[in-house]
């Protein structure tokens, strides 16, 4: 499953490939009409009303005339499909618009200016600063001479920093007149959406040979709706174009959710569907019955002796007829205006605007917003969501000394100022580390000031901190980095840099210092990550303790280690990494196999500890919704310490004695089964009595209580109203919320980072906050809040409303259409049952539309008690969970 | 009733901050409306508003009633049941067959007015067990043939009583065909009382519903005969009791105007009715009554709505009375949260 590329080569085009026009349209101008229909037939409701609509065509069988069953459907139809037209239209007027964008081409040695939807596969794009990438490319030259240019991937994947991106080794040194006439050939993979993998290969043609088929990662790409920032130019040869390019293949349609309501609202109309047809049969055969025995005397009504074949059915249909409004067929329109318009109050809502940074909040989703009012269980991400992920670098312990103890603050502690001045080596190794084991971009301002572009939080905060502490990272010039200690300049060259992964959970570079030519490897990591691989003979014990002695105090902890290499252990461990480098199939497992071989017998040089403030208003907040009968469950992939030293600091578990924590660990499957069989004991023995037990399972135990004791484990989340699940991956987060769905409890997900994308989908309700680790938890969520302390005010206020209010119109809904069927049934054992409509037609739609339907919309805006009460009493929501308003059961 | 309208002091939020706001122009502008705080009034039934309210309720219903009831109380009514009596006594083993036969079918009733009875009095006939509300009666008839000359052939609901022999029937339809027959000439002391048979339809029927250019056609010719036939030269909308047919019955039992006495009678008085009884309730076994009514400003004798009103009314001052006895015994605290019902059981749902 691969697919060539000829760079610049216009007759080899591929069949296969499609040409730049993106479409995100779902009808075209000829097809909407019929596609739209199809669409509205397939759901049962639409299928009955056409039904009953045709059969009121007969006239012998209508008791009244078609147009006021035809009108109001043609008018539902009418507005369902001018909605997906409207939609589909912006559809069209954006796409047209990056369509017809300009761009620059290369087009038989000539650079060329064209439309964005013509570019073909194999053309050459070139692009200038702050142009938009128009397909996905693989970069060719740069004005760099390094090769390196800086792109922002906001649109991709929400991150806000700036990315590095660099050319094949293939094409470094091309001239840029040569690069007009480049001949190759890519070897790249079908069209997918993962945005983080690109894993091809690249030959170039005569004259410019290169023996070697050159590698090509994500690193050397160029991704569709990205920006090119900090560069003057760059160009490119396009391998996906149009709906092939990764974005396009990730653009998919989101499964729509159904509310607990909308189900409760199908059953309803199927239980009144079945009651009709009931209702249907009796009067039709008490109708017949009639007609054979008295209506045969009544000579006025000239019954002929002979009937038709059908004759039977005649009666019961008229009936069938007469109760269609039994169903009300204006439901789901009221429905989802009422919805569209619980969105907009929420977006509207000036309390749920994040006053930093003036987001406001946004509901992606319009159609769940009664959910809110329904949710059983929250599942919490907890940094970023219930922390500010704001790092601030607080502690260390370097050598086993502890720095920032007394006060608080490591970078005011004189002990280690006096350390850094008199060139401890093992501090001076330390700070390196942090300043450089990273993939940090320092960016030099206008006013001269160093601001550094991270991708995550930590490496950000620990250089800073370095800097702080005179080890300042001045500059990132390709792979030469500068560092200022003392005024002094140091120079090293990175060589390679082993990335992190959440498998892997570490991170090393391989630098190479410029003066002394000593290459060295840094790393730093989680503890059991790192102290593992400790070289023979450290005591790492002093190291635990201090992982510990954090993790209790609630600080995120990283393990910094060093190790000096030889020249031809790395030479040679190059070979084979640039091997993994290229391979194409499981590149990422055996990249982490290659670089295991490398990180061993580390030096240990100490313990960062980073602080994670609690964001405003968490305590309070999961205390109230707490009050309300919302179980919470926090999923983290933290250290376990940490978690509960923050479940505690938010009122998340309670402090003994009146909490109980229930730990439930084990490396094989026996102790995991026994400590899980322990745990469920005591939570069965405890449930009667008023104390708040929370289990607490790490990741490792999980993966085996899930498969292999996945019953006692559903037993346990039914028994436990708070858990705590650290060191979880994103499918186990994903995983965790299917179980709770399938015990029926409605499920809300928060989160805020790209772990957490899995587990908002798979939630009820996804909630995304719009933070700092980028949006994408935010685009793939239902909700999103700049705060998690909005959550309050989303699921009392917004959620109780919207359900109350959906409940009262769908209820009335459905007593009006009865009340009026009622009449209809009563006055038939007065009319000889011969199905005569009490109301004439006319009379019968107005009551359907104009004084039924339009008026009740207004209590939309209708308030059963104030905000201020539910904050007081949150214990009201019991009712919506228990789904009473609806049905009062 | 405690107005609670919305507090309006998170306006606060709305305004300020504008570094923010320039920064993100979708940030939403502060209404009343968007912010969900419309002014509002929320009534919370607290026991003096329950207590008044139902006591008003009763206070304003009782009389209603009671004036209802002394109206309806009134009204003096004639009614005699003429079906079975107006059969020849030998005839009465097979009615139907007396009924569709020849020969003059003349019957004399006696009426005693028990009470005086001021004019107007107004004559009906009333049929039990007559189903004009039947869906096959209901549809068979053509309001367009009615209205104008030039629709007469729209014929297509009326059947079976469309056409005769290719010609269409004005008025078509089973409505028209079955057109009541009996008539009454009413006598008091010997002296013919005189019944106004005009001014008994609706005057928007006369004027809008049925024309004063049609005139029947065919009416009656067909193989069967239904009821009355009509004068082939009065226009439809002057034959006032074929439009009085012609409003169909919701209920089977019906009654329908067939003239004005425009003479008190006294009490006392005797009234000799000499009726033609030709129209067939037999094989259905519906039954004839002839109703002679005086009328109040409520109507006619109809006692439903005074005793409606009187047993709400009472209702109502039943349950003041009581909510007031169970307050004066028991009160309680209004919005105790003590009795939430997550208060009074810890722990339970």
């Amino acid at each position: 499953m691969k697919r060539f590329v000829y760079i610049n080569d216009d007759e080899a085009s591929n069949e296969l490939c499609c040409d730049n026009r993106i479409s995100n349209r779902k009808y075209t101008l000829w097809n909407f009409l019929p596609k739209n229909l199809w669409e509205q037939f397939s759901r049962f409701m639409n299928q009955y009303f056409l039904l009953i609509a045709c059969l009121q065509l007969w006239s012998l069988i209508t008791p009244v005339n078609p147009a006021s069953t035809w009108g109001p459907l043609i008018f539902i139809f009418a507005v369902s499909a001018s909605k997906e037209a409207w939609d589909d239209y912006h559809r069209y007027l954006s796409d047209k618009k990056a369509n017809e964008k300009e761009v620059w081409i290369v087009k038989q040695g000539i650079k060329k200016h064209i439309q964005a939807q013509d570019i073909q596969v194999g053309n050459i794009v070139w692009l200038r600063e702050n142009d938009e990438v128009p397909c996905d490319l693989v970069l060719l030259g740069t004005s760099d001479p390094q090769g390196v240019c800086y792109v922002e991937t906001a649109a991709l994947d929400g991150e806000t920093d700036l990315k590095t991106r660099i050319i094949p080794s293939a094409c470094v040194g091309i001239d840029l007149e040569l690069l007009h006439k480049m001949k190759g050939v890519i070897e790249c993979p079908i069209p997918d959406k993962d945005i983080r993998r690109f894993d091809a290969n690249m030959r170039l043609f005569p004259p410019f040979i290169d023996n070697d088929v050159c590698s090509l990662t994500i690193k050397n790409t160029l991704l569709q709706s990205c920006y090119l920032r900090n560069t003057e130019w760059a160009c490119g040869v396009s391998v996906y174009t149009g709906n092939q390019t990764k974005l396009g293949m990730s653009r998919g349609i989101a499964e729509p959710k159904l509310t607990a309501m909308d189900a409760m609202i199908d059953k309803l109309t199927g239980a009144i569907f079945v009651f009709q047809i009931v209702v249907v049969m009796v009067l039709g055969i008490a109708g017949n019955v009639w007609k054979d025995t008295e209506a045969r005397k009544q000579w006025y009504v000239q019954y002929p002796e002979e009937a038709p074949w059908y004759e039977l059915l005649v009666i019961p249909l008229r009936f069938e007829l007469l109760c269609s409004i039994m169903i009300p067929i204006s439901i789901k329109v009221s429905l989802d205006l009422v919805k569209g318009l619980y969105a907009k109050f929420i977006e509207w809502d000036v309390e749920m605007i994040d006053q930093e940074t003036g987001t406001a909040s946004y509901a992606a989703n319009t159609a769940i917003s009664e959910d809110l009012g329904q949710v059983e269980y929250i599942l919490t991400d907890k940094t970023g969501t219930l922390t500010d992920n704001k790092m601030i670098f607080r502690r260390c312990c370097i050598g086993g000394i502890f720095y920032g103890n007394e006060n608080g603050d490591a970078l005011k502690d004189a002990q280690l100022l006096n350390a850094i001045t008199s060139g401890s080596t093992d501090v001076i190794r330390f700070l390196t580390v942090m300043a450089i084991c990273n993939t940090v971009i320092p960016v030099q301002s206008k006013a001269g000031d160093i601001v550094y572009k991270a991708q995550s939080q930590d490496e950000d905060a620990l250089v800073i901190a370095a800097a702080k502490l005179h080890m300042v990272f001045v500059g990132k010039n390709a792979n030469l980095l500068d560092i200022r200690f003392n005024g002094l300049t140091i120079r090293y060259e990175v060589l390679e840099i082993l990335e992190f992964t959440s498998d892997r959970k570490r991170m090393s570079v391989v630098v190479k210092d410029c003066q002394s030519g000593k290459i060295i490897l840094l790393s730093k990591g989680a503890d059991e990550s790192i102290l593992p691989y400790a070289c023979a003979g450290q005591q790492t014990r002093t190291i635990a303790e201090a992982v510990d002695h954090y993790a209790q105090l609630g600080l995120r902890t990283l393990c910094l280690a060093w190790r000096e290499l030889e020249e031809d252990e790395y030479q040679e461990w190059s070979v084979k990494f640039k091997e993994a480098s290229s391979v194409l199939v499981d590149r990422e497992w055996r990249i982490a196999e290659v670089c295991q071989r490398l990180e061993h017998d580390l030096y240990i040089l100490g313990v960062t500890a980073i602080e994670d403030r609690l964001q405003d208003g968490v305590p309070e907040t999961i205390e109230t919704l707490r009050k309300a009968g919302i179980n919470f469950w926090m999923l983290t992939g933290d250290k376990q310490n940490t978690a509960i030293q923050i479940a505690l600091s938010c009122n998340f578990i309670s402090p003994e004695p009146k909490g109980q924590l229930l730990l439930i660990d084990g490396k094989t499957e026996d102790d995991v089964s026994r400590s899980l069989e322990r745990v469920l004991l005591t939570m069965r023995i405890t449930a009667s009595e008023p104390k708040d037990v929370a289990f607490v399972i790490d990741g490792w135990a999980l993966e085996i209580a899930l498969k292999h004791h996945r019953k006692d484990f559903v037993d346990l989340a039914i028994l436990s109203r708070t858990a705590i699940c650290c060191r979880v991956t994103p499918s186990q987060k994903a995983q965790l919320v299917e179980i709770l769905k399938s015990c029926d409890y409605r499920t809300l997900a928060i989160g805020d980072g790209g772990n957490d994308v899995r587990m908002i989908q798979q939630a009820d309700i996804g909630v995304g906050i719009s933070g700092r680790e980028g949006l994408q938890a935010a685009r793939a969520a239902d909700y999103s809040i700049g705060r998690f302390r909005f959550l309050k005010r989303l699921i009392l206020v917004h959620g109780r409303y919207s359900y109350n209010r959906t409940a009262f119109l769908s209820q009335y809904s459905f007593y009006k259409s009865l009340l009026i069927c009622f009449i209809q049934i009563f006055f038939s054992f007065i009319s000889g049952v011969s199905g005569t409509s009490l109301f004439n037609s006319v009379s019968l739609m107005a009551y359907n539309v104009f004084y039924t339907s339009i008026p009740v919309l207004v209590s939309v805006i209708d308030k059963d008690l104030s905000e201020a009460s539910v904050m007081q009493h949150p214990q009201i929501l019991f009712y919506c969970q228990a789904g009473r308003r609806l049905l009062y059961l | 009733m405690s107005s609670n309208t919305a507090s309006s002091s998170a306006a606060t939020a709305g305004s300020g901050d504008s570094s923010a706001a320039r920064k993100n122009s979708k940030r939403p502008k502060y209404s009343k409306f968007t912010q969900q705080e419309l002014p509002a009034c929320k009534p919370i039934l607290t026991p003096g508003w329950v207590i008044s309210t139902f006591l008003i309720v009763s206070v304003i219903f009782i009389p209603l009633g009671v004036i209802s009831l002394f109206a309806s109380q009134d009204v003096v009514e004639i009614v005699d049941r003429y079906d079975n009596d107006c059969i020849p006594a030998p005839a009465r083993t097979n009615k139907v067959a007396y009924i569709q036969g020849g020969g003059d079918k003349a019957c004399n009733r006696t009426l005693r007015v028990t009470k005086r009875m001021k004019q107007p009095i107004y004559v009906y006939y009333q049929l039990e067990n007559f189903y004009q509300n039947h869906r096959r009666y209901v549809k068979s008839r053509s309001d367009s043939q009615l209205r104008s000359p030039k629709y007469e052939n729209q014929i297509s609901a009326c059947k079976p009583e469309d056409d005769v022999g290719g010609q269409p029937i004005v008025p078509c339809g089973l409505v028209a065909w079955s057109l009541f027959n009996d008539t009454y000439t009413l006598s008091r002391n010997n002296t013919r009382l005189a019944v106004n048979k005009k001014g008994i339809a609706w005057k928007s029927d006369k004027e809008h519903k049925f024309g004063n250019r049609v005139f029947p056609k065919n009416f009656q010719k067909g193989n069967l005969t239904g009821g009355a036939s009509l004068d082939p030269d009065i226009p439809l909308s002057e034959q006032e009791d074929l439009i009085v047919w012609m409003r169909t019955a919701a209920l089977p039992t019906f009654r329908k105007l067939y003239g004005k006495i425009e003479t008190d009678l006294e009490m006392g008085d005797t009234i000799h009715v000499t009726l033609q009884n030709n129209y067939n309730t037999y094989s259905f076994s519906g039954k004839k009554k002839l109703v002679l009514s005086t009328t109040s400003w409520l109507g006619g004798k109809n006692d439903f709505l005074g005793i409606a009103y009187l047993t709400v009314g009472g209702i109502c001052f039943f349950l003041a009375l009581a909510f007031t006895i169970m307050y004066l015994v028991k009160p309680r605290r209004l919005g105790d949260p003590s009795y939430l019902s997550w208060n009074r059981n810890p722990g339970g749902r």
